[in-house]
């Protein structure tokens, strides 16, 4: 065997393998996106097998964007909570970076303790905060407000500044099993989960920065915030995007999290309603499936051109 | 040293301190989870016992009971570890070939794999159901559940492993090529050795990877296969009946990858950003 057939025959598995992965499922959900195929139809049997004689066209599509009340809303669902995590983690993502970018003692302890959450499996995460920590009653949140009303009620007793106190509402604990709220509970789950992937990213490269450049700029008395403004940020722009990115598209297939604690509630993203739809509605949840696809794929364009210039590096 | 001299003596014990703090707040959902693993059920909702309790392991003893914790955690152990090997075994020759002996389709072919990780699982859903209930019949399978989740890293492993491989000088390989070594002798007396550390923090964070998926490995079982994200999923609200044993199980579940994940944090860097950070 010639040399160079050999080393085709090495990579030849892992291009297959990603080949049938990526062509099989997603050819098949483009066919069925545009054929009528629902699980459980007992006026029209011939619906329930995927057959080309059932086609619809753009049926599915028309169904799923003008029918469905849910996709409208499952797209802005999704696009809030991805928006949200992104802007809190970056946020607090450089600011965490930047705080423990010096020597001090406990360092590495420090280190250790804000990367552990990012370890944690999604379902723990979620089935961990909206029980033990949000919940109403039960959880932390429930707690601290009962706590703050009894010392409030307490308070009241005090002599003079008693009529004061007792002018203070008693303060309602925040639900996290509504629609809305619940996606502000994932939203925190994950925001917690992911600000250290941020810091680790974020860290490694300012691990990267030109001292002298800043040791120059401290001389010239530029202070710490035009030091930031104008030396750390650009520095920091492509490791910014690269964060921005990948949890765009990790995101946006966000599911365990919803699952466990906005079901039934009406809280959905796009994984979710795909999810729904595929109890029955082949059709419809295909069609969404395309629309996930193409969403992640504007996302993905951007972030495959900033990897493929630092490939060429 | 010119910062260190610039940061007054309050900043000094005023950021450390603040760092401190963060680090607290971020980790303190964890131990929380671990401290009422400790309580029981009964005393794990009382206002009375939030800080001070009378600790006990029963939690931990009945887990088996409660939850069939091991059966789960079992399967967890072993799909992550197949799905690991099997993509060090496809992902190894691919990268190697790419690192040593790129043609001008590899970038191409490396963009392509790492685009292959962005599709939304859920887009595929119904197809995979499909495939592998009517067609291939390997639903709630070990071997189904090893091969997604190799396949969902494949495009991980190879990137890092090619990012480490580059690492190695080009001249040894050179040398060697000199010396008449062939492919395969060069792949197992040079590259393996040479890039070792490497490979192992890419089973690491491969295995890590794998324990923690939560799509697939939830979508695609019922029973048999089910791993410990199905488990914890599937006991999602316990209502405040079982925080205690909740909490144990859930413990159980994160604190091998949890501490796994410390020894391996920088080498995540290097695999989430697909070497684009540095």
């Amino acid at each position: 065997m010639s040399n160079k057939s050999l080393l085709r025959l090495l990579q030849a598995p892992s291009i297959i393998l990603l080949l049938l992965w990526m062509l099989i499922p997603l050819g098949m959900t483009l066919y069925f996106s545009f054929i009528r195929y629902v699980l459980n139809n007992l006026r029209k049997p011939e619906w329930t097998t995927p057959s080309i004689s059932n086609w619809r066209g753009l049926g599915n599509y028309e169904y799923v964007l003008y029918k469905s009340k849910d996709f409208w809303f499952a797209v802005q669902n999704s696009l809030l909570i991805v928006g949200s995590i992104i802007i809190l983690t970056v946020i607090f993502g450089l600011a965490i970076s930047i705080l423990i970018n010096r020597t001090f003692p406990g360092r590495g302890i420090v280190r250790v303790l804000l990367i552990s959450p990012f370890f944690v499996m999604p379902s723990v995460n979620a089935v961990l905060w909206i029980n033990m920590i949000l919940d109403p009653v039960l959880g932390l949140n429930g707690l601290a407000i009962e706590g703050l009303n009894q010392i409030l009620k307490d308070l009241q007793d005090l002599p003079l500044l008693g009529r004061f106190f007792s002018l203070w509402p008693v303060f309602e604990p925040i639900s996290f099993r509504a629609t809305q709220t619940s996606s502000y509970a994932v939203i925190i789950m994950v925001t917690w989960q992911w600000t250290p992937f941020a810091v680790l990213i974020f860290m490694t490269s300012l691990q990267s920065e030109d001292q002298q450049q800043i040791e120059a700029a401290i001389l010239d008395g530029a202070n710490a915030w035009s030091r930031f403004i104008n030396l750390t940020i650009p520095h920091l722009a492509r490791p910014i995007s690269i964060v921005i990115m990948i949890q765009a598209i990790f995101h946006l297939s966000l599911y365990a999290e919803i699952e466990i604690v906005s079901r039934g509630n009406g809280n959905k993203n796009l994984p979710y309603l795909i999810g729904e739809f595929s109890s029955n509605n082949i059709g419809a949840a295909s069609a969404t499936g395309v629309f996930a696809v193409i969403l992640a794929n504007i996302v993905a364009i951007f972030l495959l051109r900033i990897v493929g210039k630092s490939l060429m590096e | 040293m010119a910062i260190v001299a610039q940061t007054s003596n309050l900043g000094k014990i005023f950021w450390p301190a603040l760092a401190w703090l963060i680090s607290i707040i971020f980790f303190f959902p964890i131990f929380w989870m671990v401290l009422t693993s400790f309580k029981t059920d009964a005393d794990a909702v009382k206002p009375e016992f939030l800080i001070f309790f009378k600790p006990t392991l029963e939690n931990y003893f009945n887990m088996t009971d409660n939850y069939d914790y091991w059966r789960f955690a079992i399967n967890s152990t072993i799909t992550s570890i197949f799905a690991t090997l099997f993509s060090l075994f496809v992902g190894v020759p691919a990268s190697y070939v790419m690192a040593f002996n790129p043609t001008k389709n590899t970038k191409n072919i490396l963009i392509w794999m790492l685009s292959t990780k962005m599709l939304p699982a859920a887009a595929v859903l119904y197809p995979m159901t499909f495939i592998t209930k009517n067609f291939l019949n390997i639903y709630d399978t070990h071997f189904l559940i090893i091969l997604v989740l190799c396949l969902i890293n494949l495009p991980i492993v190879i990137w890092m492993l090619f990012t480490y491989f580059k690492e190695i000088p080009k001249e040894i390989i050179e040398a060697s090529r000199m010396d008449g070594v062939n492919t395969w002798g060069e792949l197992k007396e040079i590259i393996i050795p040479l890039a070792w550390g490497g490979l192992a923090s890419t089973a690491l964070l491969c295995f890590i990877f794998c324990w923690n998926e939560a799509y697939w490995t939830v979508r695609l079982t019922t029973n048999e296969a089910a791993t410990l994200s199905k488990l914890i999923e599937g006991n999602r609200a316990p209502e405040g009946l079982f925080f205690g044993r909740l909490s144990a199980v859930s413990s159980a579940a994160v604190a091998p990858i949890v501490i796994l994940g410390w020894f391996c944090q920088r080498q995540l860097v290097k695999g989430l950003t697909f070497g684009a950070v540095k």
